[in-house]
């Protein structure tokens, strides 16, 4: 593999099987994305890219192709093998954030360690968790359960236990869906500032300006790449922040 | 995974749904207490037939005359009269081990005193007898070898014969007479309750056999013979030596049926604790199908829990969760529901228990075993129960799961 190289997807086809009939989600997309990128996959509801997503995220596995995650072929591994890459090299943010109900802001951003191979004190848990919330701009709310987050709040609890494990690469499907556009913004500015700090993000959008925060856009159709280009004129969300106007989003 | 934040999960999901959580384990508590108290009523009854079997004295084997075939007509024990005086004392002489035997007659009459009559039981016995049956006096003394070799006209009563003719007075030394033969009362006998045939052993008159058969009774044969053995180890041998002892002296041919029947006390202990034991079984099932009931509501609460936390599984399985984590969890949730209401349903249990000895006098017997195996039966049920929904968690598909609204 390249050096440099994080994600490398070769021809990579899935294919759903309902009944008799089999649905092509993708259909033979290659891919390489390289360490310290932020990319965004776009395209159409149908389009493949959520498919795509999964596969990224080794929470399926491709029909055929191979999937190279940091040099290691992630394509033959079987459910628990999955479970670990998951847990070491893969963070993940969700559009409805997915946070454990009635369950402190402290301990949905410990949730990952719980599952891993380390072997952490409780006060060790504690203060990663602490640290990683403190990072997204959540110190002080340690102990507050979801419901008494606003949205933007949660998502922020969301990127934290994304960060905890230190994973490879982030994988943000829709971030953004449940937020408004200043949220969005706020967001996004968390977003370019880890990127800055060199961390790799996938992001899956469909909105245009919110893809236009990432370095590189890839857009599918039909389970196929239509597009790859490096945006033209990125947007900087730190600066939009500083405007006193609410966003122009 | 870590154990530790595993039991800190199933113990915050079972927190968040208090109310189901304690409905739940309602159902073990009621099966687990049902359990500890039926067979704890169940033992009780036992312990108390083995304790009125061990009244009969100890290492004690009885001998009935009868079951004899003559003409074809068969007749019972203690019916044919073929158990001789004589026999009793080759018993006496010939079996090693036998420390006492007792000749005994036994029979039902009116017996008076002054102007009170009352009608009792009369056994007839060898001074042995007090000896064999550990029946001692409370008041004064039992007749004596002497008493019987002379057919003496004296008798020991029992506690309620003394309380039905002379009331609160001392019967010592009175004279009662039985078929108009006045009797002295040398001593009475301390209560001994009601036999395992619901008999109250304390209405009796005991006398010499000698006299019994002369005075009062008639015939030449006795109805039966005990004798206690010393060592229990040689119970087997002296049995055997009785029958071929007895066989020998009534010239039975080989082949042909014995005309007495000997009992050990064992063989009567183990015929009166059958029924009890049955019974304790059969409480103990009837209640055992309540703790089933209570593990179907395991099942039902964990499938509806699976159910409604289908995304925080999928969540856990994205950030690494294995299939065997997720198992882990939801069978420990069952599990400590099963096990805590376990333990509060054998609280209970002997608590139930404890109120029907108190106050309706049932006697109940509650062992460190059945505990343990209540216990642990209610954590099997647990896992039992709970493995289907656990695994039915374990095997959800971590894309769906996420999705899952």
């Amino acid at each position: 593999m390249n050096n440099g190289s994080l994600v490398k997807l070769i021809d990579v086809h899935k294919t759903y099987r309902t009944g008799e009939m089999e649905v092509p989600a993708v259909r033979g997309v290659s891919l390489e994305i390289k360490r310290g990128e932020f990319l965004a996959l776009m395209g159409a509801s149908g389009s493949g890219k959520s498919t795509l997503m999964n596969i990224l995220g080794c929470l399926d596995r491709p029909t055929s192709g191979s999937y190279f995650l940091d040099s290691a072929d992630v394509s033959g591994l079987d459910r628990d093998q999955l479970a670990d890459i998951r847990n070491r090299k893969i963070g993940f943010v969700f559009q409805s954030f997915n946070l454990l109900p009635r369950t402190s802001a402290r301990e949905n951003a410990e949730l990952p360690l719980v599952y891993s191979t380390q072997r952490l004190s409780h006060a060790q848990l504690r203060e990663r968790a602490d640290r990683v919330l403190a990072s997204v701009g959540l110190a002080g709310r340690e102990d507050h359960p979801p419901s008494q987050l606003s949205g933007g709040q949660q998502q922020r609890v969301a990127i934290a236990r994304a960060l905890i494990n230190d994973p490879e690469v982030l994988l943000a499907d829709e971030p953004t869906g449940n937020l408004d556009s200043r949220t969005s913004v706020e967001i996004m500015a968390i977003f370019q500032q880890l990127n800055e700090r060199g961390i790799t993000i996938i992001m899956v959008t469909h909105e245009q300006d919110i893809a236009a925060y990432a370095q590189r856009n890839v857009v599918m159709r039909d389970g196929v790449v239509v597009d790859d280009r490096v945006v033209p004129q990125r947007s900087d969300a730190a600066t939009q922040l500083e405007q006193p106007l609410p966003s122009t989003l | 995974m870590r154990i530790a934040p595993t039991f800190n999960v199933a113990y915050r999901a079972l927190r968040r749904n208090k109310m189901r959580s304690v409905l739940t384990a309602l159902g073990i508590i009621i099966g687990v207490g049902a359990v500890i108290a039926m067979v704890g009523i169940g033992n009780g009854a036992k312990a108390q037939v083995e304790a009125q079997i061990a009244s009969l004295g100890q290492n004690v084997i009885l001998i009935f005359s009868g079951s004899t075939t003559s003409s074809g007509i068969r007749t019972g024990w203690g019916g044919a009269g073929t158990l001789k005086i004589e026999d009793a004392e080759a018993i006496r002489r010939e079996v090693s081990g036998a420390i006492g035997v007792s000749e005994e007659v036994v029979s039902t009459t009116q017996v008076a005193a002054g102007n009170q009559n009352w009608f009792t039981r009369i056994f007839g016995e060898s001074a042995d007898y007090f000896d064999i049956r550990q029946w001692p006096l409370s008041d004064g003394a039992p007749f004596t070898p002497q008493d019987v070799r002379s057919a003496n006209k004296v008798c020991v009563i029992g506690r309620t014969t003394a309380t039905q003719i002379y009331g609160n007075e001392n019967s010592i030394g009175q004279i009662l007479r039985i078929k108009n033969v006045p009797f002295t009362i040398l001593g009475v006998l301390t209560p001994k309750g009601l036999s395992p045939q619901g008999v109250d052993q304390d209405d009796i008159v005991i006398m010499p056999y000698t006299s019994a058969m002369k005075r009062v009774i008639g015939g030449t044969t006795l109805r039966n013979i005990n004798v206690q053995i010393g060592d229990p180890s040689q119970i087997a041998a002296a049995q055997q030596q009785i029958i071929s002892l007895l066989r020998q002296r009534h010239n039975i041919r080989p082949g042909r049926d014995d005309d007495f029947t000997v009992r050990t006390q064992q063989e009567i202990a183990e015929a009166a604790t059958a029924t009890s034991r049955v019974m304790t079984v059969l409480l103990g099932a009837i209640a055992g199908v309540s703790l089933l009931v209570g593990g179907i509501g395991i099942m039902n609460i964990m499938l509806v829990s699976v159910t409604e936390r289908t995304r925080e599984i999928g969540v856990r399985m994205a950030v690494g969760a294995r299939g065997n984590d997720i198992l882990t969890q939801f069978l420990i949730e069952a599990v400590t529901l099963s096990s805590v209401g376990g333990i509060i349903g054998i609280i209970c249990g002997i608590g139930a228990s404890a109120l029907l000895s108190t106050y309706a006098h049932w006697p109940t017997l509650i062992s460190i075993g059945s505990i343990a195996i209540a216990f642990l039966f209610s954590a099997a049920v647990g896992v039992f129960f709970g493995f289907y929904p656990a695994r039915k968690a374990a095997a959800l598909d971590p894309i769906e799961a996420l999705r899952y609204e």
